[in-house]
């Protein structure tokens, strides 16, 4: 019973991670992004190869460094890597594409990443994917065997990274990006960069999400590219409807809900006869189901975003945004 | 040689499954103007039909027409529960994408809960390879290009010569200055949804009957190579697509003659993107088309 719960926490944290980089994404900067899953792949693969002792497999199956790193270290590596990945995906995606043909520029650029990881052995050991990926603290006695410890490393992370975020909201730089995805023509009219401004949320929400597939990997403690479909993006971008686009609490409790009360939800769906896919099957389409609900009936999530107030008398007037990215309905 | 001309002759087929789809998909992008991320299932759908008729009798036109009728009716149902509704609220075009991409979760999800996740094998009765110009073609090879092109122009003249294609070229070009012209844009919206459905089912069971199998995910692995198509050719020109639909098929077999066979559809992404950032308006456009990027 432990054990399972400690696995349903982590899930939710990790999944929670992943999610917060979308939240800075696209709750923050408006970019319709479908290829995050795949950056938090690269991270999970590039955690794996750090910390992961040289490769002794049968040949051909090999992979790529194997220093064995420490945890915090290939943990960075991870981060550094994601981000650089972003930079480079984003520096040209970013530049003029409108906001549907992004996301279909982004998620060829995930598909050509999965095929690329898939075929070329030498990399990540390719479709077979890497295992036996060290999670940090699992030998100490106690709680490590049953990743109690672990857990505890996924929650400090999960803290350290929503501090940082709520900073961000809060500062010049979060006003500036909320007011390049409310209106990208009127915020460069008032002298931003807006091609910079969604650069640098492109490549922190990369870097998150680096960290997050990091952890997932450590997590999992085996990987390979079958677990990162684009439909895994979709995932988090339905718990980001829910909760609220562009509220960090909203992504959190909407990752719980989507990743794992819905998960335990329809696991006691009984599989058909001959079907051993149903319960999977019945998951997503409450997922969809659930997608097109809130975009009908709250579109802002259950959790809006707060609205920007003015400082008070004296301060220059901060713009409102009260219009959300994903608002198809009249306002409340 | 003859490797790359069997790659050509191979090309051909691909081409002209894939002009299917993509034309399908352009004439709805134009007209409904909704990037549709269920294309692909639309598809799938349309293969586990003819699958299913094939169960009950093996005669190809009859598999053609399910195919056909179910594909329409999922893409006529889509529309008029989920997309048109939404629609009527004036959302940005994102949140219509948003809801082609749930529509694809749920879709294939029900085919997944129906038909499982193992492929299906679906072949047709089996035709020597013959030599037909300088290329190897089979029977079936020759029925999926006969049927390509019988669509295209089928198309061609319903876009140009029917009421209901003047209508559609109308409510392309605007949706509110055809219906002040007392044309029913959403009725020909409706009607649009329909005639792409029926095609993409089409193309659907040739992509299952060139494989040989169909999965659940079947549709959504083609769907962005018709995405590049669509694009290649410049969005929502029909016409264009049928020219960006033989790019891609022959850039797709041909390059599988120099790359190993795993990276061939990477091509396809490759020339997608490509396009999207310097020709946005299509490689076949007017330079005067190309100063409107989108």
């Amino acid at each position: 019973m432990t054990i399972y719960l400690i696995s349903l926490a982590t899930t939710g944290v990790v999944f929670a991670i992943i999610a917060l980089g979308l939240h800075v994404r696209w709750g923050l900067a408006g970019e319709f992004d479908l290829s995050l899953f795949a950056i938090a792949a690269i991270g999970g693969y590039v955690y794996a190869v750090l910390a992961l002792p040289p490769a002794h497999l049968p040949p051909p199956a090999t992979y790529i460094l194997g220093l064995k790193l420490p945890f915090l270290v290939s943990l960075a590596g991870a981060i550094i890597v994601s981000g650089l990945l972003s930079a480079m995906i984003g520096a040209v995606a970013l530049r003029k594409l409108r906001d549907d043909y992004f996301g279909i520029t982004t998620v060829a650029t995930a598909l050509i990443l999965a095929l690329f990881i898939g075929q070329y052995i030498p990399l990540f050991d390719g479709y077979a994917g890497l295992g036996g990926i060290p999670q940090p603290l699992a030998n100490l006695p106690g709680w490590g065997a049953n990743g109690g410890y672990f857990l505890g490393v996924c929650v400090v992370a999960l803290i350290v990274v929503y501090f940082i975020l709520e900073r961000l909201n809060v500062s010049p730089f979060g006003r500036a990006l909320r007011s390049v995805r409310e209106d990208d023509v009127a915020s460069q009219a008032f002298g931003r960069n807006a091609y910079a401004l969604k650069l640098k949320a492109y490549v922190l929400g990369g870097c998150v999400a680096g960290l997050g597939g990091a952890l997932l990997a450590a997590y999992l403690t085996a990987f390979n590219s079958y677990a990162w479909t684009p439909t895994e993006t979709f995932l988090l971008y339905a718990a980001i409807f829910v909760g609220g686009t562009g509220n960090i609490r909203g992504a959190i409790l909407g990752t719980f809900f989507v990743e794992v009360v819905i998960q335990e939800a329809t696991r006691y769906i009984p599989a058909v006869a001959g079907n051993s896919n149903f319960p999977d099957a019945a998951r997503l389409v409450v997922i969809g189901l659930l997608i097109v609900a809130v975009l009908w009936l709250r579109p802002r999530g259950l959790f809006p975003e707060p609205r920007a107030r003015d400082k008070g008398p004296g301060s220059t007037a901060e713009v409102a945004t009260t219009a959300v990215p994903t608002n198809g309905a009249p306002h409340d | 040689m003859t490797e790359l001309l069997d790659a050509v002759g191979f090309g051909l087929v691909a081409a002209s499954i894939l002009a299917m789809a993509a034309v399908a998909l352009s004439l709805q992008m134009s007209v409904a103007r909704i990037p549709n991320f269920a294309h692909g299932e639309i598809m799938t759908a349309g293969a586990y039909a003819a699958y299913l008729v094939s169960l009950w009798n093996g005669n190809i036109l009859l598999e053609g027409l399910g195919a056909a009728l179910v594909g329409g009716v999922v893409a006529f149902i889509m529309n008029a529960t989920l997309l048109e509704p939404f629609a009527k609220r004036k959302p940005k075009l994102l949140i219509l994408f948003i809801l082609t991409i749930a529509a694809s979760l749920i879709l294939q999800n029900i085919m997944l809960g129906i038909f499982g996740g193992a492929s299906l094998g679906y072949h047709l009765a089996p035709s020597p390879p013959e030599q037909i110009g300088p290329f190897l073609l089979t029977a079936q090879n020759l029925v999926t290009i006969g049927a390509a092109f019988a669509f295209m122009f089928a198309v061609h003249i319903v876009l140009k010569y029917t009421k209901f294609g003047k209508a559609q070229r109308a409510v392309a070009d605007s949706r509110e200055l055809a219906r002040v012209s007392g044309i029913n844009s959403d009725l020909i919206v409706r009607l649009t949804w329909l005639m792409n459905g029926v095609i993409a089912g089409v193309a659907g069971f040739a992509l299952a009957v060139s494989v040989g199998s169909i999965t659940p995910t079947m549709g959504q692995g083609y769907l962005l190579v018709v995405f590049a198509a669509v694009i290649l050719g410049g969005i929502g020109k029909p016409y264009g697509a049928m020219a960006g639909a033989l790019v891609i098929g022959l850039a797709i077999s041909v390059s599988s003659v120099y790359i190993p066979g795993g990276y061939t559809e990477a091509v396809a992404f490759v020339l997608m993107i490509l396009t999207l950032l310097f020709r946005p308006s299509g490689i076949f456009s007017s330079p005067r088309a190309r100063m409107q990027s989108i």
